[in-house]
């Protein structure tokens, strides 16, 4: 009897050092990617990445200064139009070539390649398990490779190639269930910068051209405390980020727009009242790597879209209900 | 009309032949007050309560609570005049009139907030109509139908232009949909 006794202790701390182990091991996976996150801010790094969706590809020429307070980054885009992102902290410019003129956007940035992580991982913990793969050489550098690999059909799966001695991601790839490549983005050359300079921390200023700033597109925050909807059993793992109103090309009055994120994916929610003489819009299509989704609810004119499967896109549109 | 309005509550009135209805209520002040009053007898029947029960007991105790502040008053008080009078008795009178002059108006005023309160709970319930958790019970129908295929060129353009705007994808940046057009 005391022999069985001791015979369970042991398997069961057997296994529980088995557990521990096994939880260790994760930990450092997601410590691996969570230091992917950190690195696309706190270094310093220039080169030249490819980013390819569906037919098209593009590269970009990219420089990255942070100074232990503050991240400067000027991608500009090597291929076709000549555009030019800048980046200082959150905030952008983009230098968009349009015809004749250069049209200045100012936007609010986030998960510019290669800070495409949150760095907060816990919500992408939520929705998503971790596998690591094998060592590979990318951009001439030593990469470990990292696959997500999402915990249902509601999102698509990921793979990080991850710079063993910098932490920084070289190459990243979104996959459908399919398994099929849906974009890419890969440094095919990259190195860390020492200069403390910020002299390239400008636009290159093409004098012939005339620079405008775009016409405004604004939004303003959505303030109505009884709108005439609700969201009622969202798609597990995805939360509302953002809501505002929207002014949308071609329409009279302003459109209700609710970005919704599950850490790494974005989903964006349009409700708008069903106009008069303009004919619903109800259907659904994958155009690229965006899904779409329209239908109609009450009185009201739903359309979802997103860079996540059709049926989170749908599912999303089917958790708005109209409230009288 | 009055039969149409209560099957339009009532879901059974299809929502594209309802125009005539919105266009009635909206310019006809007896229909728009017949779609109240509808809508206040299904509330009623649902037993959703637009107030609590006890609710004008409550708000009267809770302003019994309240100090009563009577600057009125207090001005009457400093004032010399009322109280320098020689006899005593009308002394008294103009006391008891200073006291109790603003006290009525204190009451009158209570009375208009508890009207004002209860209209505006009154006018929120029947502006909404619904609250979320009786929407919950009514069930809209929602479309269950399997939608059609939309083609490429008929995507909304617009909503991805804005999508990418507010939330960009890495790729978004640099590589725009087909179907934008610069």
């Amino acid at each position: 009897m005391r022999g069985f006794v001791l015979a369970c202790l042991v398997a069961s701390g057997l296994s529980g050092a088995c557990q521990s182990v096994l939880a260790a091991a994760d930990d450092e996976k997601w410590q691996i990617l969570q230091k992917a996150a950190l690195a696309a801010h706190a270094l310093s790094y220039q080169g030249i990445f490819v980013c390819q969706s569906g037919q098209q590809s593009k590269s970009v020429q990219i420089k990255h200064f942070f100074d232990g307070q503050n991240e400067y980054a000027r991608n500009v885009l090597l291929d076709g139009s000549p555009r030019e992102v800048l980046s200082q902290g959150g905030d952008l410019i983009i230098y968009n070539p349009k015809n004749e003129k250069i049209v200045i956007e100012k936007r609010r940035g986030q998960n510019m390649f290669p800070a495409v992580l949150p760095v907060n991982l816990s919500i992408v913990k939520q929705s998503y398990t971790l596998r690591t793969g094998d060592i590979e050489r990318v951009a001439g550098r030593e990469a470990q490779i990292l696959f997500l690999v999402p915990k249902d059909n509601l999102r698509y799966s990921y793979r990080f190639w991850i710079d063993t001695e910098y932490g920084l991601i070289l190459k990243s790839v979104m996959f459908n269930g399919r398994n099929e490549m849906m974009d890419s983005i890969s440094f095919t050359q990259v190195n860390l910068v020492n200069s403390v300079d910020l002299d390239w921390f400008k636009p290159q200023i093409d004098n012939k051209k005339n620079y405008v700033m775009e016409d405004e597109v604004p939004t303003q925050a959505d303030f109505n405390p009884s709108p005439h909807w609700m969201l009622k059993d969202l798609p597990a793992g995805y939360y509302k980020v953002d809501q505002m109103l929207r002014v949308v090309q071609g329409k009279p009055l302003p459109v209700t727009h609710v970005v919704f994120s599950d850490g790494l994916a974005s989903v964006s929610l349009f409700i708008e009242p069903v106009t008069n003489g303009i004919k619903p819009r109800s259907g659904h299509s994958v155009v690229g790597n965006t899904s779409f989704y329209s239908s109609v609810v009450g009185y009201l004119q739903v359309t979802v879209l997103g860079e996540v499967p059709e049926a989170t896109v749908a599912a999303i549109a089917n958790s708005v209900v109209f409230v009288k | 009309m009055t039969e149409q309005i209560s099957a339009l509550l009532d879901d059974e009135f299809a929502l594209e032949d309802a125009e005539h209805l919105m266009a009635g209520m909206q310019t006809n002040g007896y229909s728009s007050e017949v779609w109240s009053q509808y809508h206040l007898i299904g509330d009623v029947m649902r037993g959703a309560n637009a107030l609590s029960p006890n609710f004008k007991q409550n708000l009267m105790a809770l302003i019994d609570l309240e100090p009563t502040v009577l600057s009125p008053n207090a001005a009457w008080a400093n004032d010399p005049k009322l109280f320098d009078e020689k006899d005593e008795s009308n002394d008294v009178a103009v006391k008891k009139q200073a006291t109790n002059f603003p006290r009525i108006w204190s009451v009158a005023a209570s009375c208009a907030a508890v009207m004002v309160v209860g209209w505006m709970v009154l006018q929120n319930q029947v502006g909404n109509q619904a609250t979320p958790n009786m929407v919950a019970h009514a069930a809209i129908p929602q479309e269950t139908v399997l939608l059609p295929v939309t083609n490429e060129q008929d995507v909304p353009v617009e909503y991805l232009m804005a999508h990418q705007a507010s939330a960009p994808s890495a790729s978004s940046y640099y590589i725009q949909s087909a179907s934008y057009t610069e």
